[in-house]
């Protein structure tokens, strides 16, 4: 679903992946953690191409995203974003944002695509909140409408980008709520994320990033029980 | 020697004044329609990926901001016309000097504006499939354009202020008038004060008009 080769991302002198080699499969469930700087958001971004890469390749779903032949909209809808501080379009209501790409990218009719966002809020548990405007809502909320407007577009892949650290801690698990549903249905997730409890329920691999390299990735159970690296070691001590 | 102030004076000048002001009107809202265009073109070009354009726009929004807009009048009536070999009629002149001039204010306010939006939004746009321009059209520019309209009211303002210099080169406006009424009856105070009213009525009429777009705008937030 998604193969990542020596991806190698420079900013300037900075190097901030230093040759990542990773491969996602269908359905699959992968949690990326580490401490910051470490490198997983961008990561996260060079699967969908918001970074461009400096050396290496990443194919999604067969598309090599760096191919000058690759229309980058489309891989875009193919690997949904989730980012840290949602991003709603705070002109729109929560039903237009989930409603825009389907008209403008899918070309549906606008009434076909109020059906389907009022069904997708359904699903993530906003469907009261079609007409609200994002100020009005809580971060969870918001968090659950931006979720919404990912799905929207049908993404063979979703990329979370540490979609619950902008949340008062009450509200993390309606969205973690959601996300766990997503794994259910057979979504491949990449997840950026130091929810502990979540990477032990949901993921099927977790990875462990420092400076640029992946340098431990093993099932969730041995990862927390039994990590390998000192580094890894040091970092979950902390966060636990 | 008292000071015989005299209203009727007022009153007397009002119709003539008129005739000036329709014409501040008119070239403040030609003016601006060019200003607009020129300074929405140019803070795009300020902020696009293509080095040359940001520089050509670089270029007429400092040398505009860096001169009086005196000289900028007087050169386009007087200095343009000698190297083109025609002339070109005041009015015109003062339309374009005003477009001109407004123009180069307008493109930083339309790159501040667009800067301001956070990136996130363009990555959201981006994420969801939408193209380059499409996310410009769609997400960045409804919300650029609202976080514009006090400086675009403010630079209105002020053009509208501006139209009285053309003065220098003849133009018929709302200060050239009042000049020429008081060419013919000496009242200085009167008729200073009349036309003062009538630009602090178009300027308070310009912020009362943002006010209430801007708070109409708030509530579809």
């Amino acid at each position: 679903m998604i193969e990542i080769k020596d991806l190698i991302k420079n900013f300037g002198n900075l190097k901030v992946l230093k040759g990542i080699n990773l491969e996602i499969t269908q359905g699959e469930v992968t949690v990326i953690m580490g401490p910051s700087g470490s490198g997983k958001s961008t990561l996260l971004r060079c699967i969908n191409r918001l970074e461009d890469i400096t050396s290496g390749t990443v194919i999604v779903d067969g598309h090599d995203v760096m191919d000058k032949k690759t229309d980058i909209n489309f891989i875009r809808t193919e690997a949904g974003m989730v980012f840290q501080q949602f991003n709603l379009f705070p002109h729109k209501t929560a039903l237009e944002n989930v409603t825009l790409g389907l008209v403008k990218v899918r070309k549906k009719s606008t009434p076909e695509a109020n059906i389907l966002g009022k069904k997708l809020l359904e699903k993530v548990g906003l469907a009261d909140k079609a007409d609200t405007y994002p100020e009005h809502l809580s971060g969870g909320q918001k968090q659950r409408v931006a979720i919404a407007r990912s799905l929207a577009m049908r993404p063979k892949a979703m990329l979370f980008d540490e979609p619950t650290s902008a949340l008062d801690p009450e509200l993390v698990g309606e969205v973690l709520d959601v996300m766990k549903q997503l794994s259910c249905e057979g979504m491949t997730m990449v997840v950026v994320t130091h929810e502990m409890g979540f990477a032990k329920e949901v993921a099927d691999r977790v990875i462990f990033m420092d400076e640029g390299n992946i340098i431990e990735e093993n099932t969730p159970e041995k990862i927390f029980t039994n990590p390998q690296h000192d580094r890894t070691k040091a970092f979950l001590k902390n966060i636990l | 020697m008292g000071f015989d102030f005299k209203s009727s004076v007022m009153w007397e000048s009002v119709p003539i004044l008129l005739i000036g002001l329709k014409w501040t009107i008119l070239i403040t809202i030609f003016g601006l329609a060019i200003g607009f265009v020129l300074g929405a073109g140019s803070g795009l070009l300020k902020i696009s990926r293509n080095a040359f354009l940001r520089k050509l726009a670089g270029v007429y929004i400092e040398s505009i901001r860096g001169t009086p807009i005196m000289v900028q009048v007087m050169f386009i009536y007087f200095g343009l016309p000698m190297a083109l070999g025609m002339r070109i009629n005041p009015m015109v002149a003062g339309i374009l000097a005003i477009g001109l001039n407004s123009g180069a204010y307008i493109a930083e306010i339309v790159r501040g504006s667009f800067q301001s939006i956070e990136p996130g939004q363009a990555e959201a746009g981006r994420s969801i499939g939408l193209s380059h321009f499409q996310t410009m059209y769609y997400i960045i520019w409804p919300q650029a354009l609202k976080r514009m309209i006090p400086s675009l009211g403010n630079q209105f303002i002020i053009s509208l202020k501006d139209t009285s210099i053309l003065v220098v080169v003849g133009v018929g406006e709302l200060t050239r008038t009042g000049q020429e009424i008081i060419a013919s009856n000496f009242r200085a105070f009167e008729v200073w004060i009349t036309v003062a009213l009538m630009y602090l009525v178009m300027t308070l009429s310009i912020a009362k008009l943002l006010n209430y777009i801007e708070n109409k705008m708030d509530i579809n937030k």
